[in-house]
C-alpha cells in the first residue's frame, strides 16, 4: 500500500507541476527585459509601464469590467431563479435548458448567438450583445452551483416553516435565501470570472470599435508577441485568482458541483 | 433583510463602478485634445494607412475630430460591416471589396463638385472595372503583392529574383527550403499561382484553379509558413530569404535592415509573369453622419502634399500626379511606387467572386491547408 | 419561481442554413439543401470532422491517464487536505483561457529551453531538429492543459464516494493491490470517467482557439472551419450547415456518454 501511495504521490505532483509551471513561466517572463521574450535577459518593470500607456488596452479592460459586472449581476439573478426552479420542479427539460450552454462547444454557442442577434433580434453588435451573450452561458454555471447547494439541504426546514404558517414569500425570503447566499455569492464571482475571461463567445458577438480584453490579448498574440502580453496576463491571473479564492471561501461545495 | 440590503449594496456598487468607468472612458476617447469636438468623422481604415500628421492637419483645417477604426484584411472589414458595425463615414476598401460594397448598395455617390482635387489623379487609376465612372470612389493609395528577397543570399545561391518560379518550383525551392513564406491569403496566393501558370489572376475556370492548387500543394513542403505580418520582421533580421508580400511592408523591411546595419540588403521586384495590384479607394458609407466633412476629407487627401505624406511614410504606391514634388527623391525612382507603362500593363486588380465561386474557392483553400 | 431559461432555446433557432447571404444582393433566397450537398461533395469536410474526433479522443484519453492518479490521491487523502488540493486544481482554471494557451507558446517555442533540450538529445542520436510549436503535438498539449481540470473534478467527485470497506474486504479475501483496483475501484469510477470525458470530449470537438494559436496550417479543426465561414469567407449558410453537423455530432456523443454513465450502478 505504501509503495502504491508513493507512486500516486509522484504522478500527482507531476500533474500539479504540469498545471502550474506554464503559468509561472508566464508570470516570470513578464519581467523579462527582452522584446523577443525567448530567453531571460534581465529584470524590468518596463512592460507593466507600457501597459499603463496602452490606451487600447485600458479601454479594453474597462469594457470588460463593465460587461463582467453587468453580466454577472444578471446571470446571478436569473441563474439563482433557474437553480431554484430546477430543484423545485423536477422536470427533466429544465436542467437541459439551463445547462446546455455550459457543456456545448463554445463555437456553436457563439455562432447561434450571432445569428440570433442579427437575424432574429436585428440587434447591432456591441456591448449589449456581449452582455446578453455572457449572461446566457453564466446562468448555467450559477444554476449548477445554486442547485448543488439546495440538494445538500434538509427539506424538513421548509416543511417546518410551512407548518408554522409562513407564506411562500416569507419562506423564500427568510429561510431559502440566507441558506443559499454563499452559493449565490460564489455564483456571482464565478460569473464575473467567466465573463472577464471569455474569448470565443465574445469573439463572435462583439461589435466593432470597442476593444475587449481577451480579444486584445488574442490580437497581440497573433500579431506581435512581446512580454507586454505576459504582463497583462499576470495582472488578469491575479484578479481571477483572488476572485476564485473568495468564491470558494463562500461555498466549497461549488468546487464539486459539476454533476450533470 | 440583510441579504436584500447586501443585494442592493452590490447593485449600487456595480452602478457606481460602471458610471465612474464610463466617465473615465469618455475622457480616454478624445484624441488627445482638450476640447471634445462635436463633429467627428468616423473612418474605417487599414492599420497604419495614414500619417498622424495628416490627420492632425485635417482636424485643424476643418475644426472637427477624426476617429479611426482599423482592420487588417478586406474580408474582416466586410464581415464586420455585415455583422452590423455601422456609423462609419469613410471607408478605405480595396478594389474587390469596394465592388462588393457597391453591389450591396451601401455607398453614397460622390459629389464631384466638392472634390476639385480629383484632377490630380493619374488617369491610369481612374475608371476601374469596379467603378468605371468613379461614381463612388476615388483612389487613395495602392500596394503591389510581389516577391521580397534578401539580395545577398539570392546572389550567393544564384537564384533569379524576377519570377514567381522561386516560390513554386522545387528546383529553386530546395536551395531555400524553410526560408520562404507566402501570404496567408487565399486570393493572393492563388493569384500568384495562376499568374505563374500563365493565366489571369482573375481566371474563373475551375480546372485552372485546380492546377494552381496542385502547384501550391507541391511547393508547400518547402515553405516555412503562411504569413501575413510576421514575415516583415523575419526577413529584416535575416531569418527568411524570400517572401511573398506587400510592397509597403517590404519597403519597411528594407528600411529596417538598413537602419539596423545588417550585412545584407532587402530588395523587392515585380515578377515578370505579373502581379496583383491592390488599389485602395476612399468611399462614403450611407450610414455615416457627416457627408460634408467626409467630402472635405476626401478632397484633402487628394491634395498632392497630403497624398505624398503616406508614400513617404510607408512606401505605398501613389496614384496622384500632383504628389511628385513632395515625394522623397529616392522613392521617385522606385518602379513599385511609380510604375511605368510597361510595368502597369503587367499588374492586375483582383475582382470579387460570387458566393458559389467563393464557396468552391474556400474549399480549395481548405484542401491546400490540410494536405 | 420564474422560468428564465426561455431565452436559451431561442439561440438554437438561429442555426438554419437558409440561403440568404449578408452583404450580397441575393438573387436566390429561401430554404435549400444546397449547402448540405456541398458538404458531402468532397471528402475533405468529413476528413476534418474525423480529425477533430481523433484529437478529442486522444485528449480525453490523456486526460484520463493524468487525472486518475491525482483524483485518486485527493480522494484518499485526509479530509482537511482535500479542499486545499481541489482548490489547487481549480486555480489554474481561473486564469484566462488565452493566457494558458500563450504559456505553451513560450514553452514550446523554437528558442525555448525545452526545445533546445529536446533537440539537443535528438541531435545526439543524429535526428534532425523538430519544431514543437505549430504542430499537432502542440495542439494536443494545449487541449489537455486546458481541459484537465474538467476531468479531475468529476472523477474526484465519484471516487470520493467509494466505500473503503469494499477494499478492506477484498484485501482480507487475498486480493493484491492491482486486483483491488481493477475489480473494485475502476468499475465504480466509470460513471465519473464518463462524466469527465463528456466535459472534455465535447468542448474539444468545437475548439478553434487552440489550433489557431498553437497549431500549424494543417492542424485546423471543425471549429476553425466554422469560424472562417462566418468571419472570413462570409459564407454563413455553409457555416450554419457545418454548425448543424457539429451539433449533431455533439448530441450523438453526449447521448452515448450519458448512457454509459448511467448504466453502471455502483455495487
Amino acid at each position: 500500500m505504501l509503495h502504491r501511495q508513493t507512486a500516486l504521490w509522484i504522478v500527482s505532483i507531476l500533474v500539479y507541476a504540469f498545471l502550474y509551471i506554464p503559468l509561472i513561466i508566464v508570470v516570470v517572463f513578464s519581467f523579462n527585459d527582452s522584446k523577443l521574450n525567448a530567453e531571460w535577459a534581465g529584470f524590468t518593470l518596463h512592460w507593466y509601464k507600457a501597459l499603463l500607456n496602452n490606451h487600447e488596452m485600458l479601454l479594453a479592460a474597462r469594457n470588460s469590467l463593465i460587461i463582467a459586472i453587468s453580466a454577472s449581476f444578471l446571470a446571478t439573478t436569473l441563474g439563482t431563479m433557474a437553480g431554484l426552479a430546477i430543484h423545485r420542479y423536477k422536470l427533466k427539460v429544465l436542467p437541459i435548458l439551463a445547462f446546455t450552454p455550459v457543456a456545448m462547444p463554445e463555437v456553436l454557442l457563439g455562432v447561434s448567438l450571432l445569428l440570433f442577434f442579427l437575424q432574429v433580434l436585428n440587434l447591432t453588435l456591441g456591448m449589449l450583445s456581449i452582455i446578453i451573450a455572457h449572461t446566457t452561458f453564466c446562468i448555467g454555471f450559477v444554476a449548477i452551483i445554486v442547485r448543488a447547494r439546495l440538494q445538500g439541504m434538509d427539506e424538513s426546514i421548509f416543511e417546518a416553516a410551512r407548518d408554522l404558517g409562513a407564506t411562500p414569500w416569507q419562506t423564500f425570503h427568510q429561510i431559502t435565501l440566507p441558506l443559499i447566499r454563499p452559493a449565490i455569492i460564489a455564483g456571482a464571482l464565478m460569473s464575473f470570472t467567466l465573463s472577464i475571461d471569455d474569448f470565443v463567445i465574445t469573439f463572435f458577438t462583439k461589435g466593432v470599435g470597442e476593444p475587449i480584453l481577451p480579444i486584445q490579448i488574442y490580437t497581440m498574440i497573433k500579431v506581435a508577441v512581446t512580454p507586454e502580453v505576459n504582463a497583462i496576463s499576470t495582472l488578469l491571473m491575479l484578479l481571477t485568482l483572488t476572485l476564485i479564492i473568495i468564491a470558494t471561501r463562500f461555498d466549497t461545495s461549488m468546487l464539486r458541483g459539476e454533476s450533470k | 433583510m440583510i441579504d436584500l440590503l447586501q443585494r442592493l449594496a452590490r447593485l449600487s456598487l456595480a452602478l457606481l463602478i460602471t458610471i465612474s468607468v464610463i466617465g473615465c472612458a469618455q475622457q480616454d476617447n478624445s484624441t488627445g485634445s482638450n476640447k471634445t469636438p462635436t463633429r467627428i468623422l468616423q473612418v474605417f481604415n487599414w492599420n497604419n494607412y495614414i500619417a498622424p500628421e495628416t490627420i492632425q492637419r485635417f482636424e485643424a483645417s476643418c475644426d472637427c475630430g477624426v476617429k479611426q477604426d482599423y482592420f487588417s484584411d478586406n474580408e474582416e472589414m466586410l464581415a464586420k460591416l455585415a455583422a452590423g458595425a455601422s456609423g462609419y463615414d469613410l471607408i478605405v476598401p480595396t478594389g474587390n471589396a469596394m465592388d462588393t460594397l457597391i453591389r450591396q448598395g451601401v455607398l453614397i455617390p460622390l459629389d464631384k463638385t466638392l472634390l476639385p482635387n480629383l484632377k490630380n489623379i493619374h488617369p491610369a487609376y481612374l475608371k476601374t472595372i469596379f467603378d468605371p465612372a468613379n461614381q463612388y470612389s476615388v483612389p487613395y493609395a495602392y500596394t503591389l503583392t510581389l516577391l521580397g528577397f534578401n539580395s545577398n543570399k539570392m546572389r550567393e545561391l544564384g537564384l533569379p529574383t524576377d519570377t514567381w518560379a522561386i516560390i513554386f518550383e522545387p528546383e529553386y525551392l530546395q536551395k531555400i527550403k524553410g526560408r520562404v513564406t507566402v501570404l496567408d491569403s487565399p486570393r493572393e496566393l492563388m493569384s500568384a499561382a495562376l499568374l505563374y501558370l500563365g493565366y489571369s489572376a482573375n481566371d474563373q475556370d475551375e480546372t485552372h484553379w485546380n492546377q494552381a492548387k496542385e502547384l501550391i500543394i507541391r511547393a508547400k513542403p518547402y515553405w516555412a509558413a503562411f504569413s501575413n505580418t510576421s514575415y516583415i520582421r523575419e526577413i529584416a533580421i535575416g531569418d527568411l530569404w524570400v517572401v511573398h508580400g506587400y510592397s509597403n511592408d517590404l519597403f519597411q523591411a528594407a528600411l529596417d535592415a538598413k537602419k539596423t546595419g545588417r550585412n545584407f540588403a532587402i530588395d523587392y521586384a515585380i515578377p515578370k509573369q505579373g502581379a496583383v495590384m491592390s488599389l485602395d479607394s476612399m468611399v462614403l458609407h450611407k450610414n455615416g453622419k457627416h457627408t460634408g466633412i467626409a467630402h472635405q476629407f476626401v478632397n484633402f487627401m487628394l491634395d498632392g502634399r497630403n497624398s505624398a505624406e503616406l508614400t513617404n511614410l510607408i512606401g505605398s504606391g501613389n496614384p496622384n500626379i500632383d504628389a511628385k514634388p513632395f515625394i522623397q527623391p529616392e522613392l521617385l525612382q522606385n518602379k513599385v511606387i511609380f510604375p511605368d507603362e510597361d510595368t502597369l500593363s503587367r499588374l492586375e486588380m483582383i475582382t470579387d467572386l460570387n458566393h458559389k465561386q467563393r464557396r468552391i474557392f474556400s474549399r480549395i483553400w481548405t484542401e491546400i491547408k490540410l494536405r | 419561481m420564474v422560468f428564465t431559461s426561455f431565452r436559451l432555446p431561442g439561440e438554437f433557432g438561429g442555426l438554419a442554413p437558409i440561403n440568404i447571404l449578408p452583404g450580397e444582393v441575393a438573387g436566390d433566397s429561401g430554404l435549400t439543401t444546397e449547402t448540405y450537398q456541398f458538404f458531402f461533395s468532397d471528402f475533405i469536410y468529413i476528413e476534418i470532422f474525423l480529425k477533430s474526433f481523433a484529437v478529442a479522443t486522444f485528449t480525453t484519453l490523456i486526460c484520463i491517464a493524468m487525472a486518475y492518479p491525482l483524483a485518486l490521491l485527493i480522494a484518499r487523502s485526509r479530509k482537511k487536505f482535500r479542499n486545499l488540493m481541489i482548490m489547487l486544481v481549480v486555480l489554474p482554471f481561473a486564469s484566462n483561457f488565452l493566457v494558458r494557451i500563450y504559456a505553451w507558446m513560450i514553452i514550446l517555442g523554437p528558442e525555448s529551453g525545452l526545445s533546445h533540450f529536446i533537440n539537443g538529445i535528438l541531435a545526439f542520436f543524429g535526428i534532425a531538429p523538430v519544431t514543437l510549436l505549430f504542430s499537432p503535438f502542440a495542439v494536443l498539449i494545449g487541449m489537455v492543459y486546458v481541459h484537465l481540470p474538467f476531468m479531475i473534478l468529476p472523477l474526484y467527485t465519484n471516487l470520493e464516494k467509494h466505500d473503503p470497506i469494499l477494499l478492506d474486504a477484498a484485501q482480507d479475501l487475498g486480493a493484491n493491490s492491482w486486483q483491488r483496483f481493477w475489480y473494485i475501484t475502476w468499475p465504480q469510477s466509470l460513471p465519473g470517467i464518463f462524466s469527465g470525458s463528456a466535459l472534455v470530449f465535447i468542448p474539444v470537438l468545437g475548439m478553434f482557439a487552440i489550433p489557431d494559436i498553437l497549431g500549424g496550417t494543417g492542424d485546423i479543426m471543425i471549429g476553425n472551419l466554422i469560424k472562417d465561414q462566418f468571419l472570413g469567407t462570409r459564407d454563413w449558410p455553409f457555416g450554419s450547415t457545418l454548425s448543424i453537423m457539429l451539433t449533431l455530432a455533439v448530441l450523438g456523443t453526449a447521448g452515448l456518454f450519458s448512457r454509459f454513465a448511467r448504466t453502471r450502478n455502483p455495487v
